[in-house]
């Protein structure tokens, strides 16, 4: 990363001395991404990628507009600048503008890892290659993605707000699948310091469950009982937060006004089951987060409190005009668990299904939250409170509100990639009770 | 405030949103031109000294802009602006590929040097070197045919147009309405070491709409979305779009379908329009027969395929009256271009991907044809969203083919279903990672009985396997129902990448294809319109 605090604090002050609006807001953002990528036991795709980015907003009372380039030289700027000031001009007012945020009282974020920065193309390839190796000799294809990022950006504004921020993070997945007998397996991490950062255990993990997969058995489809690898939960979890804003909710558009009677309230009502809890924190070890939502600090927030709503996201403006407290989008998501083993989650379940993870999951029926999906690269019957045979993959259509009711037991939280989201986040496998597997699917 | 009063004070001729040197000015265009074989030279030049065998060099500017109103404000005015390079080397079977947005022949240098230690990383521990075959070598120039720059159309005629819209709905009952526009306009430059220097620019534009009403009392609510696909075209496709009267009948529609009966599930008959069979065939059809895919080199993010290449010629995959074409020349199709972004010319390159039922062909990038012994190499299938990206192999234009019978319409292919749904426009869709099994819901859904439109049914959701969907089609519209529908952002790799893409369609009839009730998936307990003489509610 070669662009310092002090570097966008002169580039912020160069650009809003070209500013003539009213107001101005800018983002300025680095990224470095190293990207290793491999099928069929081999890497194929790669890359090296640095990206730039300046992005101004500038106001004139309620008239806004935004551009955003990644050319830094004078002249870009210049005409960015230029031109962003005659789009807001003719921009209509807009009745819920707001001007830029005043400066708040922020966290010191530790979302960066020195170690990690250090990591080069060298460093990435020597991670990846024993891994693919490892495949090789247990016989299977494996096909992973390893990708280091690195941020530093800084929101800078005419009030007199500059916060500089950095990020860093390795994400890394591995799926393992054995032409004999159809199985896969897949397994993930993701980590803030490159340190903490153990592919083989990710790569036997994958393996194991491509090999143990093999000759799935027919299974029927039907409501039953799950367990949910923390793949799949944060999946359904990050589909919920989506989900938790003040103003659809005001304007009777949330899945939400449907769990709440005419009359109550949706703050304090007890909508999930009494073992769920949900919050964010951007200072929370395993899964930082940045420290601020466009300006708006961030704090540690309860969103579900043993199965009751505690908040809601609520813009500024939404704020305003009600008279209620801003609530920043949140940067993760940490849900606690009882910390059994998943064996133990397991010997508790008398008939059901472990699933390893979810797949294109899809809003079906906004009314109720009701999400499509399959499961995948992993899916076996429990019986008697064992883990049985493999059994083929389900479509499921579920509603994470009502996987939030249905919770029966939790294990031990871990930091996962799931489809659906990057963000961090810190959540146990689940039991559920009566997840609706609509229909079988013969993917494997 | 009127729709009009903000007009007041501007400049009296407005201007384009996006003027600037990033996006409209042929002096930039230019400038990049001149530029670009001077930088070509110096990364291809470069990475062969370090050892590449092949190399190529992408320099590529994406300008975009987008508005976004809701109800009677304008919420978003938005424009940005993406240059950048990238250097592509093949050393000793292995890729390497880095990009930097610094278009400094030091920075070009830098990247070249990186995407070399890339490659280069791999020596001594690959299985399979990679291969690919020689292209010829092309000087050429391509560009999109448009009829009205969308850059150069002023902010207060594109804002005017959303307002309008949003206006329709809100007077005709809608509780809540968003309108949105989103300009794009790719210009690519492309040499490589066979000798190929392609400079090529293409535009695209996506208008659409939202309405809700909600029902206060019982805590429900209801959306229709416009149907008009985004379209490889100038700002004539939004101009020429009746979205006033659209969203009037959204918000009529949007009415209809929360006082409708919730479906019983079960098989029906299933009349689909192009509007949601555009997404459909996407999904059973676009993805499947991608080749990289189905060797496996998706497998980690979109997943494998069950058209697996001994099924090449063999697999009957739909009922003899399907057809399903595939190019990157169709007039307004989104993934239509002069050369691919491996520098494969595309023109006399379209190929069945069915044909007849059968499957016959599958789509393919460089490299990859011989991976399955078939002569003629990429069919010109590679795609980048970005200097930041590397090409991958990503889908033509696919297209369901027109019926033999040309007086068949929607119509006529309702007229013969005695129990049935008729659906239109895009709604959700989930398909596994193999893409067997589908799950598929639209914006509205007509009951038919006996062969008529009678009324709708909420709560609707179609789902199946891929070849038995096909294979239970036994109605085609002729050739003046085809239409083409489409997407900007199909994803696919690691790290994502987004790809426009259309897909022709023609109104289709399948037949018992099975129908869910989504309140029942949720668990609700859904009244139901009882089938007795009797009449009633009964409870499921």
């Amino acid at each position: 990363m070669g662009l310092t605090k002090q570097y966008f604090e002169s580039l912020g002050g160069k650009i809003l001395g070209l500013v003539e609006a009213d107001s101005a807001q800018l983002w300025l953002t680095e990224t470095e991404d190293l990207q290793i990528r491999s099928a069929n036991n081999d890497i194929t795709s790669n890359g090296v990628v640095d990206r730039f980015k300046i992005g101004i907003t500038v106001n004139y009372g309620k008239q806004s507009a935004s551009i955003e380039i990644n050319q830094s030289d004078d002249e870009a700027i210049r005409e960015a600048v230029k031109k962003v000031q005659q789009m807001a001009k003719l921009a209509p007012e807009d009745p819920e503008h707001l001007p830029p945020v005043e400066p708040g009282e922020y966290l010191t974020p530790i979302t960066f890892s020195e170690a990690t920065a250090e990591m080069n193309p060298a460093d990435a390839l020597k991670e990846m290659r024993p891994v693919i190796e490892q495949a090789r000799a247990a016989g299977v294809e494996s096909a992973g993605y390893l990708e280091r990022s690195l941020s530093s950006s800084a929101l800078v504004n005419t009030n007199g707000l500059f916060i500089h921020g950095q990020g860093s993070g390795v994400n890394f997945s591995l799926t393992a699948r054995a032409a004999e007998g159809r199985g896969s397996g897949w397994a993930s991490t993701q980590v803030t310091d490159v340190a903490e950062l153990d592919l083989a255990s990710v790569g036997d993990r994958a393996i194991q469950k491509a090999l143990a997969s093999r000759n799935a058995k027919a299974r029927p489809a039907g409501r039953t009982t799950v367990v949910l690898e923390a793949p799949a939960v944060r999946d359904l979890l990050a589909i919920l937060s989506w989900n938790l804003g003040r103003r659809n909710y005001d304007e009777g558009r949330s899945f939400l006004n449907g769990l709440v009677g005419e009359g109550e309230e949706v703050i304090g009502g007890q909508l999930f089951g009494e073992n769920t809890t949900v919050f964010s924190d951007p200072l929370y070890a395993a899964a930082p987060c940045g420290v601020h939502d466009n300006g708006i600090a961030r704090a540690k927030t309860m969103w579900i409190e043993n199965g009751v709503m505690k908040n809601l996201m609520v813009p500024r403006y939404w704020a305003q005009k009600n008279g209620i407290a801003t609530v920043p989008w949140p940067g993760n998501l940490i849900m606690p668990g009882e910390g059994k083993s998943t064996e133990e989650l397991i010997a508790g379940v008398e008939d059901g299904v472990l699933i390893t993870r979810l797949w294109y999951l899809r809003q079906v029926q906004p009314q109720t939250l009701l999400y499509t999906g399959l499961t995948r690269d992993g899916t076996f019957e429990i019986k008697d409170g064992n883990l049985g045979d493999p059994v083929n993959n389900f479509r499921f259509n579920e509603s994470p509100a009502n996987v939030l009711k249905n919770i029966v037991a939790s294990g031990k939280q871990e930091r996962v990639m799931g489809s659906e989201s990057d963000s961090p986040m810190h959540v146990p496998p689940l039991v559920v009770k009566d997840f609706n597997l609509s229909s079988v699917s013969d993917a494997s | 405030m009127h729709r009009r009063d903000w007009l007041k004070g501007t400049s009296a001729a407005g201007i384009a949103l996006l003027s600037s040197r990033w996006v409209t000015s042929a002096e930039a265009a230019d400038a990049l031109l001149e530029k670009f074989p001077r930088l070509a030279e110096v990364a291809l030049s470069h990475a062969t000294s370090l050892g590449a065998s092949f190399a190529d060099f992408h320099l590529m500017q994406t300008d975009s802009e987008s508005l976004y109103a809701r109800e009677r404000m304008v919420q978003g005015v938005d424009a940005n602006s993406k240059l950048g390079c990238s250097v592509r080397v093949l050393v000793d079977g292995a890729w390497g590929f880095a990009a930097t947005e610094n278009l400094s022949e030091t920075a070009i240098r830098k990247v070249t040097e990186s995407a070399i230690a890339l490659a280069k990383g791999q020596a001594g521990w690959r299985a399979k070197p990679i291969e690919i075959e020689t292209l010829p070598a092309y000087e050429g120039t391509w560009e999109l045919p448009i009829e009205v720059d969308p850059f150069t159309v002023s902010l207060e005629e594109k804002v005017d147009r959303l307002l309008g819209i949003n206006r329709s709905a809100l007077e005709t009952g809608a509780n809540y309405c968003f309108s949105y526009l989103l300009a794009v306009r790719e210009r690519k430059w492309l040499a490589n070491t066979f000798g190929s220097r392609i400079t090529q620019s293409r535009v695209r534009l996506h208008p659409s709409f939202s309405v809700t009403l909600t029902d206060p009392k019982q805590g429900g609510f209801a959306s229709r979305e416009s149907f008009l696909p985004p379209r490889a075209a100038g700002y004539e496709h939004f101009r020429d779009w009746n979205a006033v009267e659209e969203a009037a009948l959204s918000v009529e529609q949007a009415k209809e379908k929360m006082a409708a009966p919730s479906v019983s599930p079960g098989k029906k008959d299933l009349v689909i329009a192009p509007s949601n069979l555009w997404l459909t065939i996407h999904e059973t059809v676009g993805h499947p027969t991608e080749l990289d895919r189905a060797l496996g080199y998706e497998a980690n993010y979109a997943g494998t395929s069950f058209c697996t290449p001994e099924k090449l010629d063999d697999l009957r995959y739909g009922s003899e009256r399907v057809n399903i074409f595939a190019d990157r020349t169709a007039e307004k199709g989104l993934s239509t271009i002069g050369w691919d972004d491996d520098g494969v010319q595309t023109k006399g390159r379209g190929f069945p991907i069915i044909k007849d039922g059968i499957f016959r062909n599958y789509q393919m990038a460089m490299g990859q044809a011989a991976l399955i012994g078939r002569d003629g190499g990429s069919n010109g299938c590679a795609y980048a969203d970005g200097y930041d990206s590397v090409p991958l192999q990503r889908m033509p234009n696919i297209s369901l083919q027109p019926g033999n019978d040309e007086a068949v319409t929607a119509e006529s292919l309702i007229a013969d279903v005695e129990d049935g749904i008729f659906a239109e426009g895009r709604g959700s869709w989930s398909i596994d990672q193999q893409r067997y099994n589908f799950q598929f819901t639209a914006q509205v859904f007509h009951k038919i009985t006996d062969g008529k439109l009678d009324g709708m049914y909420k709560d609707v959701a179609y789902q199946g396997n891929s070849v038995d969907f096909w294979n239970a089609c036994d109605g085609l519209g002729g050739k003046d129902t085809y239409e083409l529908g489409g997407a900007f952002n199909c994803g696919k790799g690691q790290p994502g990448q987004g790809a426009p893409v259309s897909h022709g369609a023609v109104p289709a009839r399948f037949r018992q294809i099975n129908i869910l009730n989504t309140a029942e998936e949720s668990g609700k307990k859904v009244a139901k319109q009882c089938d007795c003489s009797g009449g009633g509610t009964s409870w499921a």
